[in-house]
């Protein structure tokens, strides 16, 4: 398979063997839902049109209700842990500083590629990682005493947002740099391939990602020695303030596969379901030896870059910023991923709207409950700067004193 | 016992490491692993260990190599990258952002063992510019997180090198060209030589030497005419320039009152530099000179280049001066 193809043709395929499988009623149902959210307008605006129908039923065949009840929770927490952190930081009284990433409005893209993950595979996230990390089973209460610089949190505090860590999890670590997943995933993938585990390996970027010379140096080489290694793309369109368009001439960053006959999908990234199968495929043909994937998920955030421009407490999304227009962001909350997910998981039966509600409330409560052991953590030490620089012992503090 | 070339002796301790850690993983570029000592003994690291521990070669493509053996090194393989003499800081980002502050950013649950092999093409003449440089080994020591050594002979090259492919900490390791004939007599089994432990070569009353890498080479070139100048000069090599094994230095200094450091790097913010500044700050009183190449990229002429190049005649003038200050 060697063309970038957009999920909904290569769903023809997988429909047909699926056809087989058991799971009829869920894909059927998923089929009708799909044609709902195309009709919804938003999708063909944003030339997605092709990314619905299809992929999403054939995850329905393979998720349990447990998986997707799993699935929703996290989403919810990686939503809600974001949105009042964002409350938290606006409202000033915990003086917080440092860098955040929002990714509030592209949580399915991370919950739905890792949901198709085993727990010893690796990840390596970017700077907007915090969905990645919790999809990947990240500790709410470290994470916020990472935010509050704790010596509890997931970096004792030398981190904070953009290095959030947890190497017990097979999670690489959110990085700073702009295209350093791609390498730094590929290098686990090719260490995958020395220690001959079944383990595979997970590079999460944004579109700007794609323009470092370190995509191409993991795509070309992923392919070379066909690593056990996914490239997921969350193109929201936005390289910081810049249009994608400006920065790439592709209008699907997925057709750069094509040029080392890797195999390239594009996704609704609005989908949880989608982005699941698509990579479910990629996971089986990179344990099989088969090479690396790239898929681009389409996405958006709903915040801006960085920190909470536009944003205010209780008001969900970022308005008047300079660089994009609020009618285009209305129109992608209103293809919001987790309502999305949500109404699918009632609709099947799988929840009702009182238990959602219920996991909703639940999650706020572990949200904020994790604020207060973030509050209630101890700072770190003065002078812990100067160890975990190397693996032993500390640096010297020699320049203060001549 | 014998003496052997500099690249078998490193290799050697490559292939000792390699048959023990049994996921350590070679990354080369244009040089394959292999090797012939003067006995005909032969190393071939392709042979022995193969694909994927030895990759069937890699591309011209430094980000890529030293930006994997991260990845590979932070998940628990163990690499050790090496790089050809003319592209020394293409990964310098690389190191910079990632691989010497992973571990510190994560608080601690970053490991990164890994060895940069970095070839040094050194002073020479004809080559010009890109292919005669020296001295990059400052830019890494300036940077936290890393180690750098700096051998000058076969010996010191293979025990640095076990004692690099040994540490969790990613160490760049500069193997100069000049040091490859050196002759000194290397053991066929393993030993370490302890990184961030200088070495003093020669002890002496009137001036202390100090210089590493193709410095210390040429700084031996000149134990001759020293002697002969009536010079009675302590020559240290700190053999690794961060750590910096300054006590050893110090030490010296406070004995002969005289400091003469030599770099081949280029003068401005050459390890020399650094050498005097320590010195300075803990000697008071002591008298200091330094001799390093000019802030010049190196010509390709060898009449301008070796008017430039630090050597054996110019460091006993500059001893010789410093000496009479």
């Amino acid at each position: 398979m060697s063309d970038t193809l957009h999920v909904s043709e290569k769903s023809t395929v997988s429909n047909q063997e699926r056809d087989k499988q058991p799971g009829m009623r869920r894909r059927t149902f998923l089929k009708t839902l799909g044609g709902v959210a195309a009709g919804v307008g938003i999708m063909s605006k944003i030339d997605l049109a092709h990314a619905a129908n299809g992929w999403n039923a054939g995850a329905l065949d393979q998720l349990s209700n447990e998986q997707l009840v799993d699935m929703y929770d996290k989403m919810l927490k990686s939503r809600w842990w974001e949105e009042l952190l964002k409350d938290a930081w606006l409202a000033g009284e915990d003086d917080l500083y440092g860098y955040v990433h929002l990714s509030i409005g592209q949580e399915a893209v991370s919950i739905g590629a890792i949901a198709a993950l085993n727990e010893d595979d690796f990840i390596a996230s970017t700077h907007r990682g915090h969905a990645q990390l919790i999809a990947k089973g990240g500790d709410l209460n470290k994470m916020s005493a990472e935010i509050w610089f704790k010596s509890t949190g997931y970096n004792k505090g030398y981190g904070g947002s953009m290095h959030i860590t947890d190497t017990s999890k097979g999670i690489l670590g959110m990085n700073g740099i702009v295209g350093s997943s791609h390498i730094l995933a590929a290098g686990a993938a090719y260490g995958i391939k020395v220690r001959g585990t079944q383990q595979v390996s997970v590079a999460f970027g944004g579109d700007g990602s794609v323009n470092q010379g370190w995509f191409y140096d993991a795509l070309r080489n992923g392919a070379l020695y066909k690593l056990p290694l996914i490239i997921i793309i969350e193109n929201n369109g936005w390289q910081v303030s810049n249009p994608t368009e400006n920065t790439n001439p592709l209008k699907d960053l997925a057709t750069m596969a094509k040029g080392f006959e890797v195999p390239g999908y594009v996704v609704d990234g609005q989908d949880a379901l989608a982005v699941y199968s698509v990579t479910k495929q990629a996971v089986e043909r990179a344990r099989n030896g088969e090479g690396p994937t790239l898929i681009e998920a389409k996405t958006y955030r709903f915040y801006d870059h960085a920190m909470f421009a536009g944003a205010k407490v209780g008001q969900f999304g970022a308005f008047g910023l300079p660089y994009r227009s609020d009618k285009d962001v209305h129109a992608w909350i209103a293809n919001d991923p987790i309502e999305k997910f949500r109404a699918t998981l009632i609709a099947l039966g799988v929840l009702t709207n009182e238990q959602a509600d219920e996991m909703v409330q639940k999650v706020k409560d572990e949200v904020l409950a994790s604020f207060d052991y973030a509050r209630q953590s101890p700072d770190p030490d003065e002078d812990a700067g100067l160890a975990n620089v190397y693996a032993e012992g500390k640096v010297a503090a020699s320049q203060f004193f001549a | 016992m014998a003496p052997k070339p500099g690249t078998y002796a490193i290799l050697e301790a490559v292939q000792h490491e390699m048959r023990a850690q049994p996921h350590l993983t070679f990354w080369w570029q244009s040089s394959k692993p292999v090797a012939v000592s003067p006995m005909g003994q032969v190393i071939d690291l392709f042979a022995e260990f193969g694909d994927p521990r030895v990759p069937f070669g890699t591309a011209i493509n430094e980000e890529w190599y030293i930006g994997a053996a991260a990845g590979a090194a932070m998940s628990g393989v163990p690499t050790i990258a090496r790089t050809p003499s003319m592209t020394p800081v293409r990964a310098f980002d690389l190191v910079f952002n990632q691989i010497g502050k992973l571990r510190h950013m994560t608080g601690g649950q970053a490991h990164m063992p890994l060895v940069i092999w970095q070839d040094g093409a050194g002073r020479a003449a004809g080559p010009a510019g890109q292919h005669a440089d020296a001295g990059q080994e400052s830019l890494y020591a300036a940077l936290p997180g890393v180690k750098v050594v700096v051998p000058a002979d076969p010996y010191d090259a293979k025990g640095l090198m076990h004692a690099s492919l040994r540490d969790p900490d990613p160490v760049i390791f500069f193997h100069y060209a000049e040091i490859n004939g050196v002759r000194v007599d290397v053991p066929d089994e393993a030993y370490e030589v302890k990184i961030g432990e200088a070495i003093t070569r020669q002890e002496g009353n009137d001036i202390t030497i100090v210089g590493y890498g193709p410095a210390a080479v040429e700084i031996n070139r000149a134990v001759e005419g020293l002697k002969e100048a009536g010079i009675s000069a302590e020559i240290i090599d700190p053999r690794s320039l961060k750590p910096l094994p300054m006590d050893t230095i110090l030490q010296s200094v406070r004995k002969t009152g005289r400091l003469l450091a030599v770099d081949h790097g280029h003068e401005t913010l050459c390890g020399a530099t650094e050498i005097i500044a320590r010195c300075a700050i803990g000697v008071p009183g002591a008298k200091f000179a330094r001799l390093a190449f000019p802030d010049a990229p190196p010509p390709g002429a060898r009449r301008m280049i070796e008017w430039m190049r630090p050597d054996a005649p110019k460091i006993v003038e500059a001893a010789r001066k410093l000496v009479a200050a």
